[in-house]
């Protein structure tokens, strides 16, 4: 049953990797029986999240960083984001080429993974994805996501440590940019911190980190990811929260997977109710259009019909 | 700025109009909107009533006249051809030689120089497979190897542009060897024409060898440097030519360009240099593409657009610093590999129209250009081309000939109002510098280009021999293409090696650590560096390397 | 176009070997192939072998559109050597741009799987990289289920 694939994969056969990557991709029996099979392997790498709006300069943040891994001796597995298109669903995954300094290193593996439509843009296999990165030996694994929308919750329930990108000059959007964003962060970093107005962005992080009551020992740190200033500091302030977050690993991976599931259970109601044409929920469609009853109390109804 | 429709006092003006436009309307039948390629709308007939030269003093002047709409010199073709300046770039320093020969024994007074492809990359030409070398232009990567190209150029009496992008090491060399014949850099003339980095950021990323920080710098000090040492040399040479063949429209490609140029003048300004002195070496690089009237129009607007820019928004006193300077080449993006003898008949009307728009100097692209390097046969005809335009076709008899036409000049104030917009856009963006860091000039490049393939897909825009009066019969050319001797070329890279082992390697080491300071100080003139490391016989390659490192390595946005 | 787009999508890689730097046609064809429905993997210019090698095993990609220009398709028949030489002979390469008639032969010998001239209608291009996809997927199937085994 696959063994020789898995093997592959477990020893660390990069296009093992890959393949093991598309059937995650793709699901089906086949995924389901390899995913169950590596599971119990999975733990040993450290998951990292880049996030943040374009512009930041992510790309080339990561393209550095990974540079400081290597030099370390660390191996390194990318998953990087792409929005699919929502008309086509076709998509163009150009953040790889970013990354040209580790395109003919073979401890450097990168994968564009697109959105496939996933609103919270990371597809449902991405766990998967990471996983068998992980069950591949890598030693680092690091997703690069566009800082847009809900993909930052999924990092968080991912990643062991959320990197959140900002940089100077982005204007209004650093403040607009959802403190979402800046909540999930482990570590913030003002790249491109050359620019003259560099340190105004590093007060106005740390401002907002002051007027937090709880999570406020996250560090910020000037990177200029061009000249590959700030990697070092990166990287300490990264292993510091590693340490620091010790044991949450399963805690979010649960949580993960109830909100996946919740979330399928809701597609799943949802079609249904969307689909049925039975006689009880034309007639509560009815009620509720002529405010009869109101649309939580036909949800509920609805929901006690089709199950 | 708009234009009402003009008050006429014409009697019967109106009567007549009005009846040719009903007899036009009975025998067009359906007639269709035509929209020109920067989409503004073309009328069937333009009249007094459109434009009728009572601004004529404001708005066109007299040749040599602010603000220069009908030409930047009172006496324009008439008194002073245009120049002929045709690109080359073959092979080894020796092929080039050759042909340089060839077109100096004719009798031009300026060349140019093309480098290999490997070149424009920032690599030597030992770190690339030989079967690509000089396929696209010459291999030159060290001062002797511009010795050996230039032998027999007479450096002090002629005119070269070198197609070199930022760190502008070609110069470096020329200078060098200047230096070893004898040759004060005084009488050196020239252009830098790849000096818009932010062009190549955009739009030709081939050329684009530094971070956008670091060519910013580098151009700087090249601009100081070449005012303090060669003072006929034009630095700055600012780029219309890649946006336009990357598929920006005429009225994008000319609002870019000045945005681009104010940039850079900009910058002169903030590093406290004299903006008189600045401007008055500054030049424009354009592409000429085949919608003739359209690049009239867009020609002389720009003309007028940067004479105002100049003295009123960068305060030049100087008349020099108003004149908008500019080599226009034919358009290599309308030329066709289908029946390529066609692109002989396309390149004189792309020709034309840069003679009539008044340009500088002039580069007519060979038949075969959109396919590979021109032969000697190709690239004669190219010459002729111009040669019949001027000699028998008296393109040069007459200043702005087109000036007057009720057409023309319409379309110039139109184009000039739409450029004015996008460079209210541009400036509403923070200037060109950040517009292309966030990628803005590029997605609306990228849309353009879309747009025109799809009309190309749809039938709208004809090609002949593309999409319509296509003809299967046998091969597009009809020769075996040409191609640099591989065995020479090898024997090349071979000379080259051995060249850089017998250096001594404490020179080499020294000449690199001081170009290394230069880049991190903020004090050091980075190009009087890279001048002294061509002296030491540090190569191409090396130089490049040294500022990718200090400076950041360039890696253009790439917006699809 | 009548073809059923792949699930998950084909995935194509866009790039450029050699020296040639103009990419206005490769990033044309790049959004052509992302409109029908393809995850096109776009590289800038100036790709080396062995990273297109390792990009097209690590992104199992299905099919390779290189953009030529100049001579770098005198190296094209490199890449498919070296493509095979990693195990991936089954990827689908096309190339796209100005190849001499006289020097097409040697492509077509070396495994390339169509050229596509500057006049080559979007398509005509499109149809022919959703077949090729759809042929390799196929292959790679077929090699999955015998893993099954």
């Amino acid at each position: 049953m696959h063994d020789d694939l898995v093997d592959r994969l477990t020893a660390g056969d990069p296009s093992a990797l890959a393949r093991c990557i598309s059937l995650m991709e793709r699901g089906g029996a086949a995924a389901d029986r390899i995913y169950r099979r590596v599971c119990p392997r999975v733990g040993g790498a450290t998951v990292i999240g880049f996030t943040g709006a374009p512009g930041a300069g992510k790309s080339t943040l990561i393209d550095a960083y990974i540079a400081a891994l290597r030099v370390r001796g660390a191996s390194v597995a990318v998953a990087a984001v792409d929005p699919s298109s929502p008309i086509s669903g076709g998509a163009v995954l150009g953040d790889r080429a970013r990354m040209w300094r580790h395109a003919e290193d073979p401890g450097v593996f990168i994968r564009s993974v697109a959105s496939h439509g996933h609103l919270g843009g990371l597809s449902e296999s991405m766990h998967r994805i990471v996983d068998v990165m992980d069950v591949a030996g890598r030693d680092f694994i690091i997703i690069e996501t566009v800082g847009a929308g809900q993909s930052e919750v999924e990092v968080v329930e991912i990643a062991d440590v959320c990197v959140v990108v900002n940089a100077p000059n982005m204007g209004d959007e650093v403040q607009a940019m959802k403190a979402g964003i800046l909540e999930i962060a482990d570590v913030l970093v003002v790249n491109k911190s050359d620019l003259p107005l560099a340190q105004r962005t590093t007060k106005q992080l740390t401002n907002m980190l002051e007027l937090r009551r709880e999570n406020r020992d996250v560090p910020v740190v000037e990177t200029v990811a061009l000249t590959e200033t700030g990697i070092d500091a990166l990287h300490d302030a990264i292993t510091r929260r590693l340490a620091a977050g010790a044991g949450d690993k399963q805690k979010r991976r649960e949580r993960r997977m109830r909100r996946l599931i919740a979330d399928r259970a809701g597609r799943i109601v949802r079609d249904l109710v969307g689909d049925a044409d039975g006689g009880d929920l034309a007639d509560l469609v009815h009620a509720a259009a002529s405010g009869e009853i109101g649309i939580d109390a036909a949800a509920r109804r609805a929901l006690k019909a089709v199950l | 700025m708009s234009k009402e429709a003009v008050q006429l006092s014409l009697p019967g003006f109106e009567q007549a109009h009005g009846r040719w436009r009903a007899e036009y309307g009975r025998q067009i039948g359906t007639d269709r909107v035509i929209r020109n390629r920067s989409q503004i709308e073309i009328k069937p007939l333009y009249t007094p009533r459109d434009w009728n030269g009572e601004s004529f003093l404001d708005d066109l002047g007299f040749p040599g006249q602010f603000p220069y709409t009908r030409g930047i010199y009172p006496t324009m073709h008439r008194g002073r051809t245009w120049t002929q300046r045709q690109l080359i770039g073959l092979g080894t320093p020796e092929d080039y030689n050759k042909r340089v020969r060839v077109i100096l024994d004719a009798g031009a007074t300026a060349i140019s120089l093309l480098p290999c492809n490997s070149g424009f990359r920032g690599v030597d030409c030992d770190e690339v497979d030989p079967v690509l070398l000089g396929t696209c232009g010459t291999v030159i990567n060290t001062t002797d190897h511009m010795d050996r190209a230039l032998d027999g150029v007479p450096l002090g009496n002629i005119s070269t542009a070198m197609n070199d992008p930022s760190p502008f090491t070609l110069l470096a060399f020329t200078l060098a060897v200047a230096k070893r014949r004898g040759i004060p850099w005084t009488s050196i003339t020239g252009t830098s024409n790849q000096s818009d980095y932010i062009s190549h950021f955009i739009a030709n990323h081939m050329f684009y060898r530094l971070s956008l920080a670091g060519a910013r710098r580098v151009l700087l000090d090249h601009i100081e440097f070449c005012r303090k040492h060669v003072p006929g040399w034009n630095p700055v040479s600012v780029v219309g030519q890649h946006m336009q063949q990357a598929g920006a429209t005429p009225v994008e490609t000319m609002a870019f360009t000045l945005s681009t140029a104010l940039q850079y003048a900009q910058d002169c300004i903030d590093r406290g240099m004299d903006i008189d002195v600045v401007l008055r070496r500054f030049t424009f690089f354009f592409d000429i593409s085949i919608s003739f009237f359209e690049e009239v129009a867009k020609f002389r607007a720009g003309r007028r657009i940067w004479a105002r820019l100049a003295r009123e928004r960068l305060g030049a006193k100087d008349p020099g610093s108003w004149r908008f300077k500019f080599h226009g080449q034919t358009s290599g993006v309308d030329l066709t590999e289908q029946q390529p003898l066609n692109n002989i008949a396309r390149v004189a009307v792309q020709a034309m129209a840069g003679i009539m728009s008044g340009l500088q100097s002039l580069h007519t692209d060979a038949y075969d250009e959109a396919i590979t390097t021109p032969t000697e046969e190709t690239a004669r005809i190219a010459v002729a081309t111009q040669n019949i335009l001027r000699e028998e076709a008296h393109l040069c008899d007459v200043i702005d000939p087109l000036g007057g036409s009720y057409y023309v000049e319409t379309l110039t104030d139109q184009m000039e109002s739409e450029i004015e917009v996008l460079i209210g856009k541009i400036d509403a963006a923070g200037g060109m510098y950040k517009a292309a860091e966030s990628g803005l000039v590029q997605s609306m490049i990228g849309t353009s280009a879309l747009a025109f393939q799809e009309r190309v897909e749809r039938g709208e825009e004809k090609i002949i021999g593309v999409n319509c009066y296509q003809n299967d019969s046998g091969p597009s050319l009809s020769r075996a293409t040409e191609r640099p001797d591989l065995d020479r070329m090898t024997d090349h890279v071979a000379r080259f090696q051995a060249y850089k082992e017998a250096r001594s390697q404490g020179d080499v080491r020294r000449a690199l650590d001081a170009l290394a300071r230069a880049a991190n100080s903020e004090r050091e003139n980075v190009y009087e560096r890279i001048v002294e490391a061509a002296e030491a016989g540090i190569t191409h390659g090396e130089i490049v390397s040294c500022l990718r490192k200090e400076l950041g390595f360039g890696h253009p946005l790439v917006v699809v | 176009m009548s073809l059923a787009t792949l699930s998950p999508p084909a995935r194509v890689l866009v790039t450029k070997i050699g020296l040639d730097g103009h990419d206005r046609g490769s990033r044309i064809v790049a959004a052509f192939l992302r409109d029908a429905g393809m995850e096109v993997i776009y590289t800038p210019p100036w790709q080396s072998i062995p990273a297109v090698v390792k990009l097209a095993m690590e992104e199992d990609v299905d099919v390779i559109g290189i953009s030529s220009l100049a001579t770098d398709h005198l190296i094209v028949p490199k890449l498919t050597d070296a493509l095979r030489a990693a195990g991936l002979g089954h990827v689908g390469v096309v190339v796209g741009g100005i190849v001499p008639e006289d020097e097409r032969a040697v492509l077509i010998d070396a495994g390339v799987h169509a050229i596509f001239g500057p006049g080559s209608a979007r398509d005509e291009i499109i149809q022919h990289v959703a077949l090729l996809a759809a042929k390799v997927r196929e292959t790679k199937d077929a090699e999955l289920a015998e893993i099954a085994q």
